[in-house]
């Protein structure tokens, strides 16, 4: 949709323009982040490029972070708040664990990432992060928000960043219940990759994370370099 | 009349239901939808949804967008409704002309190039339509052809154009170019059951995130025993 | 045969009470005091044959050109006012790059001799919306030599803007002789090498000069290599063969 040639003659609103500019800081930096449920596990997968724009500047980003030993967060959107809300997460994190005296499970998580963006209700953070985990009972956990913290809980798939729409067209016909981890890695990779193939602001390679009972399989992908 | 009613603002007569912000008449809609074609070693695939919205608002559930020209011919369009119409005319105009003319139907790559020129004869107020051509060339092979609005024409093996072309496009790159699989033959071309499955798949899944893409698919299959079509249905919420 | 003959042959575009167009038909006269143009078609290409009217020795017989290119798939033989052929070629010409830009095919033969048809027609006052070319009719006839997917075809076309199909066809000051010559000496099986072997000896019996490579002019159109005119040493050799 938004690859396709504008032809219409638009009339320039102030509210198209501020539409516009938000529009244009969340493709800044360029992304592509999927998680889905498999049978026992969740994976997260997330492309390397951090471009200004059409320019690449670094083709080895992170932007899913291990939270903690089994819970992941995918942060796509503005590489500066990327990075700003991972420390401030961090933090929460740690303080959570010092006061409870447990580790944080990927549903309480989710809720503490919901209300640290909703905080920043009109100037938010410009990010659309997603979390993938296994709790206490080893049950798969995923969820998606917007820059608000608008919490989304599919019990598929979530994807977020540029190359959403591409990730929406090849999980919805790749994605299939009951993956066990190494089908749930090729999945989530062919996913991945073809995805960000047709979207020029992502790309660069890919990282894939299996998270299991039994730990957690971190794995680089070669994708198309260009 | 009295002087008051003579006297109104002309916005007075515009209608209630103003769409366009500052009034100016916009020529172009996007009516939203779905065209994909497959080409294969002596067949066709080409699949449209058969949904036309207009931004919310769904204007039919059943409008077809892809069209059978001539003999062994297809267009599958997106875009704006109105502009694949006139435009699926004008081709069947000139199709019927090429006929009587030359005593022979004309040939999908004929069709192709003489489409192209069309597009670009109007390269300055554009047919809003993304065509996609499907046919046999004269070797019997499958062909797709590939437009932008004004004519850049590309023939190709697949190819998803419209609403869910981001979502349709990466699944073809996948299932049908076979890219990003190490040991798969990329220049293999699937044979027809798959490429309808393929086809259906692509559409089932659209229908699922694309709120312009559903209701019902249309389905052309083109080989040497000719046009088959079928329809089917998609989601319709 | 003109006594009688009257004052209907001074328009163009008058009918006379016999339902005659004297006109084009003086116009068809004139091929007659043409050179000799001889076509032959086989099951693998086409031959054209034209015989040259060196008058002068001082005269460049190169200059005088009367098989010309169309397309790289069609050629064409001419006979008549040879100048008048410039417009019509020149209108194929056009006809079959317009065909290949629209279509990306080389055009029809029978399309390229129909356009070139409608064109000798357009001689008077011009018709609604476009314009007149010519004041009188073309006084040129041609034969159209072309391959395409219905394979090799030879065309003759004349001033009244008719076509018919020809196996071989003989036009000009020579036609009669050579097309009976044609006709006897034709068979559908016949080869291009027997083929341009006919073709010159019937324009050598026609002709008043002695044939040499320099007062005719060969030319061939196959499904392999498409338009091709024989250069003097291709020539000779075919005229040894005789």
């Amino acid at each position: 949709m938004k690859l396709r040639a504008e032809l219409a003659i638009k009339c320039a609103t102030h509210e198209s323009q501020t539409e516009s500019r938000n529009h244009s800081i969340m493709q800044y930096n360029g992304s592509a982040i999927v998680a889905m449920v498999g049978k026992n596990c969740v994976a997260i997968a997330a492309d390397k490029r951090l471009g200004q724009q059409a320019l690449t500047v670094d083709m080895d980003f992170e932007k899913v972070f291990r939270m903690t030993d089994r819970t992941f967060i995918g942060l796509s959107g503005l590489a500066a708040d990327v990075k700003t809300v991972h420390d401030t997460l961090r933090m929460r994190v740690n303080l959570y664990k010092h006061r409870e005296e447990r580790v944080i499970e990927p549903k309480t998580m989710a809720h503490l990432v919901s209300h640290m963006l909703y905080e920043r209700r009109f100037g938010p953070y410009y990010i659309e992060p997603i979390i993938a985990g296994l709790d206490k009972d080893n049950k798969p956990y995923i969820c998606a928000t917007d820059l608000i913290g608008c919490l989304s809980l599919p019990e598929d798939f979530v994807v977020t960043g540029t190359a959403s729409d591409n990730l929406f067209g090849m999980c919805e016909s790749l994605w299939e219940p009951e993956l066990e981890p190494e089908d749930l890695f090729e999945t989530i990779s062919q996913a991945l990759l073809n995805a960000v193939d047709r979207d020029a602001m992502s790309g660069w390679g890919a990282v894939v994370h299996i998270i299991t009972p039994d730990g957690v399989i971190t794995r680089d992908i070669k994708g198309r370099m260009d | 009349m009295n002087f008051a009613e003579m006297h109104q603002p002309e916005f007075a007569q515009a209608p209630a239901t103003e769409r366009h912000s500052h009034g100016r008449w916009e020529p172009y809609v996007d009516n939203g939808g779905t065209s994909l074609a497959i080409a294969g070693s002596d067949y066709v695939v080409v699949a449209s949804d058969a949904r036309q919205s207009n931004g919310y608002i769904i204007n039919s559930r059943y409008s077809p967008k892809a069209f059978q020209l001539t003999n062994n011919v297809i267009l599958a369009t997106s875009g704006y409704a109105a502009d694949a119409k006139r435009l699926v005319e004008v081709l069947e105009q000139n199709s019927q002309m090429y006929f009587h003319k030359h005593e022979k139907p004309m040939s999908t790559t004929a069709t192709a190039q003489m489409l192209s020129n069309t597009l670009y004869g109007r390269r300055f107020f554009p047919y809003y339509v993304f065509p996609i051509l499907a046919g046999l060339d004269t070797e019997g092979r499958g062909a797709v052809f590939a437009y932008d609005p004004v004519g850049n024409m590309e023939r190709v093996v697949y190819r998803a154009f419209g609403s869910a072309a981001a979502l349709v496009q990466p699944f073809l790159d996948s299932a049908v170019g076979f890219k990003n699989q190490r040991n798969a033959d990329a220049t293999r071309l699937l044979d027809r059951e798959q490429a309808l499955k393929i086809a259906i798949d692509a559409f089932t899944g659209a229908a699922e995130r694309d709120i312009h893409t559903g209701d019902w698919l249309d389905i052309y299959i083109v080989d040497g025993n000719g046009v088959q079509h079928q329809k089917r249905e998609l989601k319709h919420d | 045969m003109f006594l009688t003959r009257s004052e209907y042959d001074r328009g163009v575009n008058t009918f006379s009470p016999e339902g005659r167009l004297f006109q084009v038909e003086y116009a068809i006269e004139a091929i007659k005091l043409g050179t000799t143009a001889i076509g032959i078609r086989t099951n693998e290409g086409v031959i054209l044959a034209v015989e040259k009217r060196v008058s002068s020795s001082l005269l460049v017989a190169d200059s005088i050109e009367k098989i010309l290119e169309i397309d790289s798939h069609v050629a064409c033989a001419m006979s008549g006012h040879t100048a008048d052929s410039r417009t019509m070629i020149e209108h194929a010409r056009v006809e079959a790059q317009s065909h290949t830009f629209t279509y990306d095919e080389p055009i029809p033969v029978e399309s390229v001799t129909q356009a070139v048809c409608d064109l000798a027609l357009r001689f008077g006052e011009a018709a609604d919306g476009q314009e007149s070319t010519m004041s009188r009719p073309f006084g040129v006839a041609l034969l159209i030599a072309g391959v395409d997917e219905k394979g090799p075809q030879l065309y003759h076309t004349d001033p009244s803007g008719t076509f018919w199909r020809y196996e071989a066809k003989a036009i000009g000051a020579g036609s009669e002789g050579a097309q009976t010559e044609l006709q006897e000496k034709y068979h559908k099986d016949i080869s291009m090498l027997d083929a341009e072997l006919l073709a010159l000896k019937v324009l050598k019996q026609v002709m008043e000069e002695k044939l040499s490579n320099t007062n005719v002019q060969l030319a061939k159109v196959t499904q392999e290599n498409g338009y091709q005119i024989y250069t003097k040493e291709e020539l000779q050799e075919v005229i040894s063969r005789m």
